[in-house]
């Protein structure tokens, strides 16, 4: 059977907004999460991170350290070397330069932050006390921050990477010159998306411990990627991977953050295993802001040709992305500007695509994935300009998205990259996000708000997003993947069901909507389901990561669990006379299809099964448990949009967001609660990119914006209330025509608020490009257009 | 006046959730470190550690306070309450049960923080207008939920109370946690 075969799920409980049955832990505080994980014996360490940018270790002295109190042990880049050489990133594709982050630098160092020694010490603060003691001594090197003159420099910010190239990729290159030639408008920008932290509340950490009188390594995690993290250490560290366990407890937040392995992980694995007790390592938020993935900074040098009637005739993109000093694992940079080009031209028809991709090193903390990665910086680009366009040829922004989205007549659509669009609802998203916002009584406001000096600006943006990524998604962009996920599912002899998942949660309501899922699948009540979780001894999975877990949660659970219910058919067959094919389940029985009356509790097909041989068919198989994979077999795609209202003040240069609108189609919903959860959620993190959040580099790769107070997270007098409308195109290549949706927010919601922002101010004839929209840029836009001397708004 | 030598371990007698407790801890440990290595209370959660995030919000003396910000001796004589006060016994307080309702959480990282910020305003003000929630709720950062929802909850939990005549009763389901 194939691992993208389509098991039979009948919504019930899916479609639902039953509440959370993880919120009890959580809002009593029960809940524990890596920083509750306290074991007999434990020791903590820190981490001593490099001041310095880019450099040279000539000399490091720990005897100091080592004396101090409390102080177990001290380690330097020399001593991790010696028994694990880092974290080697490689992608097979001609051209891509490798990198070896080792867990501690014992040489070359690349940038602030980068760890060059650790101390293991009873405490968290005597282990920092010590680290004041290490004496070490830097050569320092020239620094390469700027992304855009590192390529043609003479100076590497790695010694691995020649040139300061880590990718260059051209895949899609038409020959658009002539579209724009001929093109009644070309319209063209230099966006600049900033550098963010996703900065999940809590900050990552893991704990090891190594029992060696049993040679098991049971590892705790705040991780997004339990199994990967798994076997990532027992190729890493070459520990034999029967023995190892990897645990996620409650985790904080993640949005992508926490779906790398961390040179941290492996780190404390070893100290565990040398020690032979436990160690924990937790983070604390400066060391995030320094330290953990950071993402999305990129140029996107693009252009859109259109012609009179304001159809797209051709996209062009040069996108430069900043990516740090060296590869994370298993994203790399490529996810960021490669995956973009791949899915810039997405939910419209645009017939010519030229676009290459720089993933360019620089002395900066390695690039990662983050919600929306890839999609959001070439989103922001496009719709901005779409906007543009539609001002130079008095179209409204909703008008001329509605003349060049793929219709349904237009499936299946193949993109220019190549990818196939079977289905969506480009079009109603449109008209439905026009209805919402009122779009012409919006241009009124506008007007007179402007009359009585007030600053307002519309913008919208359309996405599709490749949701439920599986093997064909991540293959499309070309990284070379296998990624299924497998579940377990179970009915005891009481008739109840238990399921257990590679998935996880870091506060995406896994173990409802996976319990909502099994309860369909079985016609059984959701309260009858439990979800095991949370350990890499339970099923397999990639991980929580790239809107999956709804797609791959569906797809395991219902081929598990249709295995399961064809045993229990056969039961009921005997037992109700009938034959396998017309036995139903739904609401708790077990019964001839059509007539509820000859049927029997799903509990006593379940007794029967276990206890009643004489009930059983001929070779029978009473196993009431299976295990079963799931990959789709194309790309699972999502659609919607989004359109945000801002207002500049004229007096600060701020600008607010007055309100936020989204239409979402992820197709069937398994709880639309959740689903407007997670839209809300991306919408804020859209905002805060968009406006306020910037980590600020200086020239010598100094980070500037390193704590909560420089780094500006959105709070809730930033994020108004948000206003959401639904469609549902449900997908072809998932039970219960499921979609994904989890990051769909953060793909368009900066390109919203982008548009909104360049709404605004188009009334002088000026424009953002740079983001986020800080005060700062604002009023540099404003005194470009001299507007701040008094004199009063255009109408 | 006690000397307060760097290693060496300071008494401290507070009420914490209704009961008595005594402990000892060493004068550079913030009150949020404290209440978790000391009394074990792991519901109080550490954000940033330096007053920004609001995660680490406990009620001192009926004020709202950020624990990372005081130190742990500073508790002596003080009445605290931590999450863990809140619907101590079998079922949740109607507020957790409005958050609940509300989907007012996602990772939940930032809840007990919340909830204690919720409760210090609703106890001073019982029927507060959105705005007014908004504007205490800003010094909580939540990365995950946008905050409407939670509005939401506050809003609704105040106006149910506000319909059943219950002021924020902060000793439903006390424990001695
Ligand atoms: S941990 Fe106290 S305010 Fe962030
Ligand atoms: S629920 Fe995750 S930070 Fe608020």
């Amino acid at each position: 059977m194939s691992k993208s075969e389509i098991a039979q799920i009948r919504p019930k409980s899916i479609g639902t907004s039953i509440p959370r049955r993880e919120d009890p832990g959580l809002l009593t505080g029960r809940a524990r999460y890596i920083a509750d994980i306290v074991l007999p014996d434990m020791l903590h360490i820190a981490i001593l991170r490099s001041p310095v940018a880019h450099g040279r270790i000539r000399h490091i002295d720990v005897a100091a350290a080592q004396a101090m109190p409390g102080v177990e042990l001290v380690w330097t880049g020399q001593d991790c070397v010696a028994r694990c050489p880092g974290i080697t990133s490689s992608l097979e594709q001609a051209g891509f330069a490798v990198t070896v982050q080792p867990l501690l630098a014992h040489d070359e160092i690349c940038f602030v932050g980068e760890g060059i020694a650790v101390v293991v010490a009873h405490s968290r603060a005597q282990a920092e006390d010590a680290l004041e003691r290490i004496d070490v001594d830097i050569e320092e090197l020239p620094v390469v921050t700027d992304a855009l003159t590192a390529v043609d420099g003479a100076d590497l910010a790695n010694a691995a990477v020649a040139s300061n190239m880590i990718y260059h990729s051209n895949r899609v290159t038409d020959p658009v010159d002539e579209a724009f030639a001929s093109a009644a408008l070309t319209v063209e920008g230099r966006f600049k998306t900033p550098r963010v932290n996703a900065s999940p509340m809590e900050t990552r950490g893991f704990v090891a411990s190594h029992d060696w009188t049993s040679a098991a390594l049971t590892c705790w995690s705040a991780t997004q990627m339990p199994s990967f993290i798994k076997t990532m250490i027992a190729i890493f560290l070459q520990f034999p991977e029967q023995n190892l366990e990897v645990i996620t407890p409650a985790v904080g937040g993640g949005f992508g953050q926490k779906a790398h392995l961390h040179p941290e992980e492996l780190l404390v694995c070893m100290l565990s295993i040398e020690l032979g007790r436990p160690v924990s390592w937790i983070e604390d938020r400066q060391e995030n802001l320094f330290r953990a993935p950071q993402a999305k900074q990129q140029l996107n040098e693009m252009a859109l040709a259109v012609d009179n009637d304001g159809r797209f005739l051709a996209l062009r993109d040069r996108v430069t992305t900043d990516s740090g000093a060296y590869n994370s694992l298993p994203w790399t940079p490529l996810v960021e500007g490669h995956a973009g080009i791949l899915v810039a031209t997405d939910p419209y028809r645009i017939s010519a695509l030229s676009a290459e991709s720089l993933s360019v090193a620089t002395n900066k903390c390695p690039i990662g994935a983050y919600r929306g990665v890839g999609f959001s910086a070439p989103t922001l680009a496009r719709e901005v300009l779409i906007d543009r366009a539609a001002r130079k040829l008095g179209l409204s922004p909703f008008e001329i998205r509605r003349r060049n989205v793929i219709r349904q007549e237009d499936f299946p659509y193949q993109t220019r990259a190549g990818m196939m669009i079977r289905e969506g609802s480009f079009l109603e998203t449109v008209d439905r996000l026009e209805a919402m916002v009122g779009y012409e009584d919006f241009r009124k406001r506008q007007q007179e708000a402007r009359k009585e000096g007030r600053l307002l600006g519309l913008g919208i943006s359309i996405f599709s997003e490749i949701s439920g990524i599986g093997t064909r998604a991540l293959n499309f962009l070309d990284y070379p993947l296998t990624s299924h996920d497998t579940a377990t599912v179970r009915v005891e002899p009481t008739g109840k069901v238990t399921v257990t998942t590679g998935i996880v949660t870091s506060g995406q309501g896994h173990p409802t909507t996976l319990a909502q899922i099994a309860a369909d699948a079985f016609g059984i009540p959701v309260e009858d389901v439990t979800i095991l979780a949370g350990s890499t001894h339970h099923a397999v999975g990639f991980g929580t990561v790239a809107s999956r877990s709804a797609v791959f949660g569906a797809g395991t659970i219902g081929r598990a669990a249709e295995i399961v219910r064809g045993r229990m058919r056969a039961v009921a067959a005997r037992l109700l006379q009938a034959t396998s094919d017309e036995i139903e389940m739904a609401q708790g029985l077990v019964h001839v299809r059509d007539d509820p009356g000859r049927g029997m509790p799903f509990a006593a097909v379940a007794g029967a099964a276990y206890f009643a041989e004489a009930t059983h068919p001929e070779d029978f198989d009473p196993a009431l448990e299976a295990t079963a994979a799931f990959d789709p077999s194309d790309i699972v795609l999502a659609n919607g949009g989004h359109a945000v209202i801002v207002e500049i003040d004229l007096e600060t240069c701020m600008a607010r967001v007055e309100k936020m609108y989204a239409v979402e189609d992820c197709g069937r919903m398994i709880n639309p609660m959740i689903v407007e959860g997670q839209i809300r959620g991306g919408m804020a993190q859209g905002v805060g990119m968009t406006l306020l959040e910037e980590l600020i580099h200086d020239d010598r790769g100094q980070l500037t914006t390193s704590t909560f107070q420089d780094y500006l997270l959105p709070t809730s007098r930033d994020i108004p209330d948000i206003e959401i409308s639904h469609l549902e195109t449900p997908s072809s290549l998932v039970p219960g025509g499921i979609k994904g949706m989890g990051e769909s927010a953060m793909i368009s919601t900066p390109a919203a608020v982008a548009g909104a922002v360049n709404d605004a101010l188009a009334c002088f004839d000026v424009a953002i490009e740079q983001f986020p929209a800080s005060p700062q840029r604002i009023f540099e836009a404003l005194s470009e257009a001299a507007v701040l001397d008094g004199a009063s708004l255009p109408n | 006046m006690r000397r307060a030598d760097e290693d060496q371990k300071m008494g401290v007698v507070a009420t914490v959730n209704g009961r008595e407790r005594r402990f000892e801890v060493l004068p550079r440990v913030s009150l949020a470190d404290s209440l978790r290595e000391e009394l074990g209370l792991y519901g109080v959660r550490v954000g940033c550690e330096h007053g920004v995030c609001g995660a680490c919000t406990i009620i001192v003396d009926d004020l709202p306070v950020r624990s990372c910000l005081m130190l742990g001796v500073q508790a002596d004589g003080k009445t605290i309450r931590t999450v863990e006060s809140l619907g101590g016994g079998k079922e949740l307080h109607p507020l957790q049960q409005a958050f609940q309702r509300h989907h007012a959480l996602q990772c939940g990282f930032c809840t007990s923080g919340i909830l204690a910020t919720a409760q210090a305003l609703l106890e001073e003000n019982p029927c507060p207008t959105r705005d007014e929630v908004r504007e205490v709720l800003s010094g909580n950062i939540c990365r995950c939920t946008g905050y409407q929802t939670i509005v939401d909850a506050i809003m609704d939990y105040a106006a149910c109370a506000q319909a059943n005549d219950t002021a924020f009763d902060a000793g439903a389901g006390e424990s001695a946690t």
